[in-house]
């Protein structure tokens, strides 16, 4: 059923598993920064520990990921993005301080190359993909990605594959989906234990796999709503275990997922 | 299990138990509908269009299924081509308002959003559509009566009944019309969205155990799917579980699926379909009396 050559040759489903660093610049949309502490150091929690926790499980399995790094947060803790860099992940953009972008109006253009050139200057290299914090973005967003030279968008939850968008008119920047279902925020800020949220994500990469499609999961170090703590964690473990073991699954940052599908995947799925 | 539902209702070809499948298809109508850009977060209702719809098409084909389609006029207009592919493998087009209104309209600005989503849908398809279910839960008393005037033959709102009912809307247009009540228990967005987030393997349980009541009770078994994803239907996973609950529900000697066009059709010329009456006077009837 799939497609031969959707997924490079010898695989037949892809991974992209990502981590939305959203760190104390989440909390500083709730109270002022010298007020950082109490409940509202959830994200200084997942920068300390959390993003640690899943920088080792990655490096164990060998899963290459992508990291959606706010940038204040990035200023923050040049050494964590240093380690991120150095373990062979990819850093993405995800807003200056996790800015509602739809909100922003004619100050959302400054705050994308605000955030843009300050990861640039702290990877020494363009970031090629950017998320919406908070999922939300304006009929501009994508057109002004394009300007910047972004090559990919990952804010939606439109499709089960990679795809082409329309940004009003210019070049089209490409889409790599995601849902709720497989990212942890959801099911914790309510409490639902570990064990289901595994539960779900091990279903989810059964159905997946079994159609060929793209597994995107999303993942966040904090410690309120995220997968930083150590039961959390293991499902998160649990999950990479389960996707290196089924046959031809093709693990790849969203960069390298992009520039398979500008090159190959596109014109397969056309086909 | 015991049946404590009173009398059972009459089905087509002497059926023990109807299966109406739906599908509300709520693409982006429901966020233009709320004033919102179907970008990011807010563009699920671009996933029944691309992926939910086909995988449904899909599905009901391999089972050899006909179900009804419940579509916002509004999507109609955005995603003609989804509609007519719909409506080209033999499913029902009903009507499921404009943008997806849920607030209370009444008098001229609900008759035209009607009359609206009527002329879109019997445009796309060539018939008028029959059957109408409100979006968001909620319709007005005149509802009805505008959905009677223009030759609706159904609702599927209400959830105050467990089997068909015959009912007569006062207005400018008297007569039968049918109601196959549904029930917020059988909807996917409930075991689907946060309030739940329930796994796949969960819902299949959850569903089955539903068949399995209700085929020893009334035999009317309405569900209803959604196009978008994660509260809807039509992503891999829950595909799935369709999937095996329609195997489930197979296994059953005496079922037939029914449109809802088609089985508004019987109900309205079978003598044995409860009245709007015997529906208010229900719970004073001694079971197994009709």
């Amino acid at each position: 059923m799939t497609p031969p050559d959707r997924w490079p040759p010898g695989h037949h489903c892809g991974v992209a598993i990502s981590v939305d660093l959203d760190g104390e610049s989440v909390d500083l949309g709730r109270a002022p920064r010298a007020n950082l502490w109490g409940r509202f150091s959830h994200g200084r929690y997942g920068l300390r520990v959390g993003v640690y926790r899943l920088l080792e499980i990655f490096r164990e399995h060998a899963i290459p990921a992508t990291f959606f790094v706010p940038a204040w947060d990035a200023e923050q803790s040049p050494g964590l993005v240093e380690a991120i860099l150095a373990a062979g992940h990819e850093i993405a953009a995800h807003g200056y301080v996790h800015e509602d972008h739809s909100r922003l109006e004619e100050a959302e253009r400054d705050t994308l190359e605000r955030a843009h050139r300050t990861l640039l200057k702290l990877t020494g290299r363009a970031p090629a993909g950017w998320r919406a914090p908070g999922g939300r973005l304006s009929p501009r967003t994508l057109g002004y990605l394009t300007d910047l030279g972004y090559r990919y968008d990952s804010s939606f939850r439109d499709d089960d594959l990679p795809h082409e968008l329309e940004c009003g008119g210019g070049p089209r920047i490409l889409e790599i989906p995601q849902f709720p279902f497989l990212t942890d925020t959801l099911f914790y800020e309510v409490f639902r234990p570990p064990a289901d949220v595994r539960r779900m994500w091990l279903e989810e990469l059964e159905a997946i796999y079994d159609e060929g499609l793209l597994y995107s999961l999303k993942l966040h170090p904090r410690g309120d709503t995220g997968s930083g703590r150590a039961l959390r964690a293991a499902v998160v473990e649990d999950v990479c275990r389960a996707v290196r073991r089924r046959p031809g699954t093709w693990i790849a940052t969203h960069a390298d997922i992009a520039a398979w599908w500008r090159s190959s995947g596109e014109a397969a799925n056309r086909g | 299990m015991r049946a404590r539902t009173g009398p059972r209702p009459e089905w087509p070809d002497g059926a023990r138990c109807v299966v109406f499948l739906s599908v509300d298809l709520d693409g982006v109508a429901l966020e233009r509908g709320e004033g919102v850009e179907p970008l990011g977060i807010n563009s699920y209702g671009v996933y029944a269009y691309r992926c939910g719809v086909p995988r449904y098409l899909r599905l009901f084909a391999r089972h050899g299924l006909r179900v009804t389609f419940f579509v916002p006029g509004y999507d109609g207009e955005v995603a003609p081509e989804v509609i007519r592919a719909i409506a080209g493998e033999g499913h029902e087009i009903a009507a499921h308002g404009y943008c997806h209104e849920s607030g209370y309209l009444e008098g001229a600005p609900e008759r035209a959003l009607l009359q609206r989503t009527h002329d879109i849908l019997a445009g796309l398809t060539g018939q008028p559509p029959v059957g109408w279910r409100n979006p968001g839960g909620m319709k007005s008393r005149f509802t009805t009566q505008y959905l009677r005037a223009l030759g609706y033959l159904y609702d599927s709102s209400d959830k105050d009944f467990e089997q068909p009912y015959r009912f007569e809307p006062a207005g400018p247009a008297p007569g039968p019309m049918i109601e196959l009540p549904t029930n917020s228990a059988m909807l996917d967005d409930g075991h689907l969205n946060p309030i739940a987030m329930l796994a796949p393997s969960q819902i299949l349980e959850l569903w089955k155990e539903e068949f399995a009541a209700t085929y020893a009770g009334s035999g009317y078994f309405a569900l209803i799917l959604h196009g978008r994803a994660w509260w809807g239907s039509g992503t891999p996973s829950r595909a799935r579980v369709l999937d095996e609950l329609i195997r489930y529900i197979d296994a059953h000697p005496g079922v037939r699926y029914v449109r809802g066009v088609d089985l508004a059709r019987f109900c309205l010329g079978s003598s044995a379909t409860a009245t709007a009456e015997a529906r208010d006077t229900w719970l004073y009837r001694e079971p197994g009396g009709r």
